[in-house]
């Protein structure tokens, strides 16, 4: 194995095309490595691309999703194998061997012109398995619009020629002559010194189970067959129908935690997405159909990440979605008109109540896909009880093998957010095995020279359905006439979805037929889009510069959604505004510059340090500053984790190496106190008691931390018989005997977390309630433990802890924030009142000891390094990511990063895996092998203020002179 | 083919005429039903309720006597069979110390499911002289005979197909309805009419709504539960018949209308109306 | 925003007036004498309703399923063999088959039952108990069940007989039992079966469990 390292190969293998796959595979080509990305359907995807709008934007998944499909599909250093699998992996970690079948597609991928002519003509119609069989797709077919790669293939299962030897009628047909019965698999040999696993997961549901009348009942769907159904490009066009009669459904319920907390189906772990995906849809299906009634069945409602909370009651109060705490046991069939049945206990009234539905969607767990159980035999992994690659606390993307590392839904259930954190991290952690082999394998990608263009302007407009985004409000066709009349306009036309890969082949197209010379796309929004854009203008040979983004859905679709004319109107003037200034647009040319190849970490907690880690060990230097005497953080007050693990022991491991690693400058007792430049090329000013220090820098990662917050509730600090979860859990460890002495204990959940001041949950305390009583049962098993909560939201694997602390006897109760349990002191008798939702009942206990779950806040610090950094943060002092879903670890801002509780409350191991995740990031344009790299130079931050105070007038801001601004305003104006 | 018979009470009474019907299809399919010898009461909801010990023991009784013979046991009675492999289970924990030898190892199977097996299906079949053409019919299981599954050996439990099949077999039409296995009150009736009556009237207006002429039941409960609920009104009536019923009818040459007296909703219109009888 | 995930109504409507009880020691051994008595794991509970939501009879009685569960834990004894839910339960395992954490929620409500029968507490459904009860006493009597005389003898119980005389029952019962036997539904003599001296010969085994 040792030799293998000293000589490392330069390229990872990627197992898994969804988004975690293409993260990590970006994140790996973007670092110096070559990266085979093994897929094993038709295209890249995943379940990402199935989903029709992710919360809590509502953002259009395809509209996200697609630059990055775009990114990957033109990386040069990301080789595609569509249909593949590894049969076997040889060799160990810096030098793998795999073998690798790849499956015929039955149409040649280079020949196949993506026209469509195949699978008009496929006479033979099956139902859907990209829309969850709803809907029809032929034999020939392209999984959808985006795909990746954009090639037509054939259905070996259902093609009528493959089958039976009959048809052949895309062969005639063909123009490119690409369809090829006789195909064969083929085996491939690839080379690779690290694997990654990120195949992803299924629904758990199937009808064979047949919970809930599944695969029964018509009108009963999963929430993936949900998201089609919403879906612009799904079985109902983006209308919301339902399957029996296609008509409108009127009233829908959603019920969830099927398959998912459910041990007796031996699924005893929580799916972790459901929640939040379920409150998606409905709120969804409120704003498509407003008079559709939304009903959500619930036991816990777990909204335990960034924001979630806040979802969750935007929901209910401003969408009017219902919830109601009610699980379901059987779904009932009216034989009438096809609509369904749920019998609830109404407690009120005391009697059954039968609710009709005219469809209900089930919030079904997940699963590893049925054929991974075969991948891990090949590679020699070991999976837990329930199929998946659980990793451990300190080590959160190994696996059991090593040199192969994992991310994404295949670790455990996770949303898309942790999924791109922790394709952050398994990507970190190959490249820190490969350093050595490093640029080694890697081809650089050619882009065309820029052809001189005519003086003349050549304005070229392109229109964005965006799905039913914009298509759906404004009306498209008119939109065009009126554009076509506009001065310098050659050419317009209009797209289904204009980011999608084949769509920048036809710009490309466009470019060079019609000899554009300027380029205005009018679409979604130039935050997320225009870079894709203009590298498609690259690609034609175009200054990408010459390029304009008129947003006609964030500016105008999205919010004039309810007057479909008067936003036509405003499409055409934002066009307008835009040709206009399209017109006055120079080409710009960047220069190129010296990189500072160093890290700054800001905190030297467990974020920080592992963060500089994952730069150091690949041989950049890190300033890492801390303001405390000492390195470990928050961390520092746990004494034990829920799994076992011991923080403490993370803690001393790390120190210690940050200490001694000579790519890394602790400095403690330390401040930032001063910061300028740009990505690249930052410097700024280290104050250590007292003395100055100048320091420069190309990255900066923003790793502050939190801290407990100290209730002023339930008598804390007022009656030492009150602790917090964690001074609980230092005295369970450092007093046997008085652990052993304690009768009867009292915790109370969300102290200081979900109230109307810090309406986030801290995501941590329930967790630590759960952990602690175990302890305690542990230690003393005769204590009783009550614990008062208002969800309990244990979520993933610790749900089974959930279930092994009730198994220990500990009782829980629900109380609700309107009826707080009351706490006080008897006669020196600590009582506790409280009344329980679940029987109604009133209760009291003299607890010896009452625990509180007070939640997490952020660092103080956190406030200096934002006015400093000029960092955005939310209204309770967490920073705020570039983007929710697919940013999670990176500013708006160039070059500045961000990683642990300083984001949002989080579990120790999710800290490290972000940390690692946002030190890969933050180093990757120290990497250019010259270490030079092609970002606009200077210290200008584009602020204009000198262009605009020079009374000569003698500075102007490029791409914003006054000519180009004055064009779209009097454009406007007209 | 031989198979020890296990009647159970109801069969010598209230469930006479499903006696009968049994006796003539399993005659008439060649597999001979032995009664179990001296067999006694399986202590139904009553000993379940009151003893523990009981409950076990009654049923052991009949299960000793049986593995004398060897043969596996059916039972027509939903809650016969629930209890025999209540009974058999718990004789496995060894927990309980029964006066007979046994062992508990011995087959029980539910009526239905026993017929409903592939080759008993393609013998039903052969048989078949009278299809029940244009029947529409909807199947009721109960509770006893599905669940809990772990005692029943039904995975389908919300959604069984024993009955479907065999009525299927015979001709008629099977409609698909929700409420296969909602309980009907069982004997709960006798002392609190009004809960019995509730939970009887709803399974009969939903079998009603899903377009059921008829209703085919296992249980001697079941039956007469859904059948006597019809006793008085005027409305609808939905006769319900024991599968066996269907089985003898559609098996027979000729058919005596006199089968059917015990049924409180007659069936013989709706026979009839069919041409099923003359 | 309130970050309220709660139902409003319940905050509503609920009583606070009521009584206050009293978490005491006592719950851990009700529960573990349960849990090893039944073998149900009780403790596993999460309280999702899933039971009371697919029991037919809920409304009927006065703790529900869920309920039973938590009083189980809590070690409400007296509380649960007073219920009227332990008679009014159908034993149709509706609870026990949908529960997700497979507690035997029929197999608790079962042996609660057993454990009244066998207590001095009066139950609260007497025509139910009295019932069962009868059933037993005709067993033992002739080793199988004539549905004649079961209806009989439960008829003629004193409290039984008193309560159809007051609710002008008995009227109906005696016609309904004269169309029964017309129709053939009830037959007057069944065969016994010989087991009878077994029979008791059990019922002397368990010890008295037969009030």
């Amino acid at each position: 194995m040792g030799s293998y390292l000293s000589n490392p190969v330069g390229k990872v293998i990627v197992v898994g095309g969804g988004i975690g796959g293409i993260q990590c595979a970006l994140d790996l080509a973007d670092t110096g490595f070559y990266v085979y990305l093994i897929e094993k359907s038709h295209t890249l995807g995943g379940t990402m691309a199935r989903l029709d709008k992710t919360f809590p934007t509502n953002d259009c998944s395809t509209c996200m999703f697609s630059p990055k499909l775009v990114q990957v599909a033109g990386h040069a250093n990301i080789e595609i194998l569509p249909l593949s699998r590894i049969l076997e992996l040889n060799g160990g970690p810096g030098r793998f061997t795999a073998r690798v079948e790849k499956q015929p597609r039955y149409i040649d991928e280079e020949k196949c012109i993506t026209c469509g002519k195949c699978a008009e003509k496929c006479p033979k119609k099956i139902p859907d398995p990209f829309n969850g069989e709803l809907g029809t797709r032929k034999a020939a077919f392209l999984t959808f619009p985006q795909a990746v790669p954009l090639k037509y293939a054939l259905d070996a299962e259902n093609c009528l020629y493959l089958t039976k030897g009959k048809c052949g009628v895309c062969e005639k047909i063909c123009p490119a002559e690409a369809v090829e019965f006789d195909q064969k698999p083929e085996i491939l040999q690839i080379d690779a010194g690290a694997v990654i696993i990120s195949t992803g997961f299924e629904l758990a549901l199937t009808a064979q189970e047949g919970e809930f009348g599944y695969g029964r009942y018509r009108n009963v769907v999963t929430s993936l067959q949900y998201e089609r159904m919403l879906s612009a490009t799904g079985p109902y066009g983006g209308h919301l129908r339902r399957p029996s009669d296609e008509e409108v459904p009127r009233k829908v319920a959603w019920i969830q935690c099927v398959m998912s907390r459910d041990p007796a189906r031996n699924r005893p772990f929580c799916s972790s997405v459901c929640c939040m995906h379920a409150a998606k849809q409905a709120v969804l299906t409120r704003s498509h159909e407003p008079d559709t009634e939304t009903t959500i069945y619930f036991m816990d409602i777990r909204a335990h990440g960034k924001g979630f909370d806040d979802y969750i009651d935007r929901a209910r109060f401003q969408h009017g979605v219902k919830y109601r705490r009610s699980m379901i046991s059987q779904v009932y069939l009216n034989p009438e008109n096809e609509n369904l049945i749920i019998e609830t206990f109404d407690h009120h009234l005391n009697r059954k109540k039968e609710e009709e539905y005219d469809l209900i969607v089930l919030s079904s767990g997940f699963k590893p896909s049925g054929d991974f159980i075969d991948l891990a035999k090949q590679l020699g992994l070991v999976v837990n009880s329930y199929g998946f690659l659980a990793t451990e606390f300190d080590e959160p993307v190994a696996t059991s093998r090593p040199g192969v590392f994992v991310c994404g839904g295949i670790e455990a259930p996770k949303d898309i957010p942790e999924t791109v954190i922790q394709a952050g991290a398994a990507a970190a952690e190959a490249s820190i095995l490969l350093s050595a082999a490093r640029n080694t394998e890697i081809v650089f990608d050619e882009i065309p020279d820029e052809k001189p263009i005519e003086t003349t302007p050549r304005v070229g407009v392109l229109v964005c359905h965006c799905g039913t985004n914009i298509a759906g409000v404004v009306d498209i066709q008119k939109v065009l006439d009126y554009v076509k009349t506009l001065p310098h306009v050659i050419f317009a036309t209009d797209f289904m979805f204009t980011c999608s890969t084949e769509t920048q082949q036809t710009i490309v197209k466009l470019i060079k037929e019609q000899r554009l010379n300027r380029v205005v796309v009018a679409a979604c929004s130039p935050r997320t889009h225009e870079p894709l854009f203009q590298d498609t203008l690259r690609e034609a040979g175009l200054n990408p510069y010459l390029f304009e983004l008129a947003s006609i859905r964030d500016q105008c679709s999205w919010v004039h959604g309810n007057d479909p004319e008067k936003a036509t109107e405003k499409s055409k003037e934002l066009i307008r505004a835009s040709v206009s200034r399209a017109v006055q647009l120079e080409p710009l040319y960047e220069s190129s510059y010296r990189v500072v190849n160093k890290g700054l970490v800001i905190g030297g907690g467990v974020a920080g340090m592992t963060a500089a880690l994952t730069i150091a060990d690949q041989g950049f230097h890190v300033h890492l500053v801390e303001k405390s005497d000492q390195l470990g953080g928050f961390a520092r007050n746990l004494k034990f984790t829920l799994e076992g693990n011991s923080p403490a022991s993370l803690i001393r491991y790390l120190s210690e190496r940050v200490t001694h690693h000579p790519k890394i400058s602790v400095y403690l007792k330390s401040r930032l106190i001063s910061h300028a430049g740009h990505l690249g090329a930052f410097n700024g000013t280290v104050e250590k008691q007292g003395e100055s220090i100048k320091i420069q820098y190309g990255a900066v990662i923003a790793a502050t931390g939190g801290q407990p917050y100290k209730p002023t509730e339930y008598l804390y600090a007022q009656d030492e018989r009150i602790l917090t979860q964690v001074e609980f859990a230092k005295r369970l460890m450092e007093d046997p005997s008085w652990t052993g002495r304690l009768k009867r204990i009292v915790m109370i959940q969300c102290v200081g977390s979900r109230e109307p001041d810090f309406p986030y949950c801290s995501r941590v305390c329930c967790s630590a309630a759960v952990k602690n009583s175990i302890k305690l049962k542990e230690m003393n098993p005769g204590a009783q433990i009550v614990v008062l909560y208002r969800d309990v939201r244990t979520f993933g694997f610790k749900e089974l802890y959930y279930l092994k602390t009730r198994q220990k006897g500990v009782l829980f109760f629900r109380y609700i924030p309107e009826d707080k349990p009351e706490v006080y002191d008897e006669n020196g008798k600590l009582i506790v009142d409280f009344t329980d939702r679940s029987s109604h009942q009133n209760f009291r206990v003299e607890p010896d000891l009452v625990v509180l779950s007070s939640g997490i806040r952020p660092d103080d610090g956190a406030k200096q390094i934002a006015r400093l950094l000029k960092l955005p943060t939310t209204d309770e002092g967490f920073f705020l990511e570039a983007h929710v879903k697919l940013k999670p670890v990176e500013f708006a801002t160039s070059g500045v990063f961000l990683a642990g509780l300083a984001h949002s409350p989080r579990f120790i191991e999710e800290t490290v895996t972000m940390a690692k995740s946002a030190g890969q990031q933050a180093m990757a344009p120290f990497i250019n092998e010259e270490g030079v790299s092609q970002i606009p130079p200077s210290a200008c931050m584009g602020c204009g203020i000198c262009a605009s105070e020079c009374p000569a007038k003698a500075i102007s801001l490029k791409h914003c002179t006054d000519d180009q601004v004055f064009a779209k305003i009097d454009a406007l104006l007209e | 083919m031989r198979l020890s018979f296990y009647p159970g009470c109801s069969l010598e009474g209230m469930a006479n005429d499903y006696a009968r019907s049994i006796d003539a299809v399993f005659r008439n399919l060649g597999i001979d039903l032995v009664e179990i010898e001296d067999w006694s009461c399986c202590g139904a909801t009553a000993a379940h309720s009151l003893s523990q010990t009981m409950s076990v023991l009654l049923p052991a009784r009949n299960l000793a006597a049986a593995e004398k013979l060897g043969h596996d046991i059916v039972s027509p009675c939903a809650n016969c069979f629930n209890r025999l492999r209540f009974s058999q289970n718990m004789i496995k924990k060894k927990v309980f110390d029964i006066p007979w030898p046994v062992t508990g190892d011995i087959r029980v199977h539910d009526m239905t499911r026993f017929l409903a097996e592939p080759a008993r299906i393609k013998s039903i079949k052969e048989r078949i002289l009278r299809p029940l053409n244009g029947l529409r019919v909807v199947c009721y299981y109960g509770c006893q005979m599905v669940r809990p599954p772990k005692i029943t050996g039904y995975t389908d439990y919300e959604n069984p197909q024993t009955m479907d099949r065999i009525a299927a077999t015979a001709g008629a039409q099977v409609i698909d309805w929700s409420y296969k296995a909602t309980c009907c009150g069982a004997s709960v009736g006798i002392a609190r009419k009004e809960i019995g009556e509730s939970l009887t009237r709803r399974i009969l207006q939903k079998a009603q709504q899903a377009g059921a002429e008829a209703i085919v039941v296992s249980c001697p409960l079941c039956q007469s539960n859904l059948d006597m609920i019809q006793k008085d009104r005027s409305k609808r009536h939905t006769p319900v018949f024991y599968f066996t019923e269907l089985l003898r009818l559609s098996f027979a040459e000729h058919v005596d209308p006199k089968w059917f007296k015990m049924h409180f909703t007659d069936p013989v219109p709706l026979l009839r109306a069919k041409g099923l009888l003359s | 925003m309130q970050n309220i995930i709660s139902d409003p109504d319940q905050a509503r409507k609920h009583d606070s007036g009521k009584e206050r009880k009293l978490i005491g020691d006592r719950g851990d051994y009700f529960l573990n004498r349960m849990e090893g008595e039944t073998g149900a794991n009780i403790s596993a509970c999460y309280q999702c309703e899933r039971c009371t939501n697919s029991c037919p009879v809920s409304h009927f009685m006065d703790i529900k399923p869920h309920q039973v569960i938590h009083y189980v834990q809590l070690g409400w004894r007296e509380e649960l063999l007073k219920s009227s839910t332990i008679w009014i339960c159908l034993s149709c395992e509706m609870c026990t088959t949908y529960c997700p954490n497979e507690v035997d929620v029929a197999e608790i409500i079962n042996h609660l039952r057993n454990m009244a029968a066998h207590s001095s507490i009066t139950p609260k459904e007497k025509s139910l108990a009295v019932f069962h009860q009868t059933f037993l006493e005709v067993l033992q009597k002739s080793g199988r069940v004539n549905e004649f005389r079961l209806m009989n003898a439960y008829y003629l119980k004193p409290d039984i007989l008193h309560e159809r005389i007051k609710n002008k029952a008995l009227k109906e019962d005696l016609l309904l039992g004269i169309t029964m036997l017309r129709k053939g539904r009830l037959k007057l003599f069944t065969p016994k079966s010989r087991a009878i001296k077994e029979i008791k010969r059990v019922y002397s085994q368990t010890r008295g469990e037969i009030v």
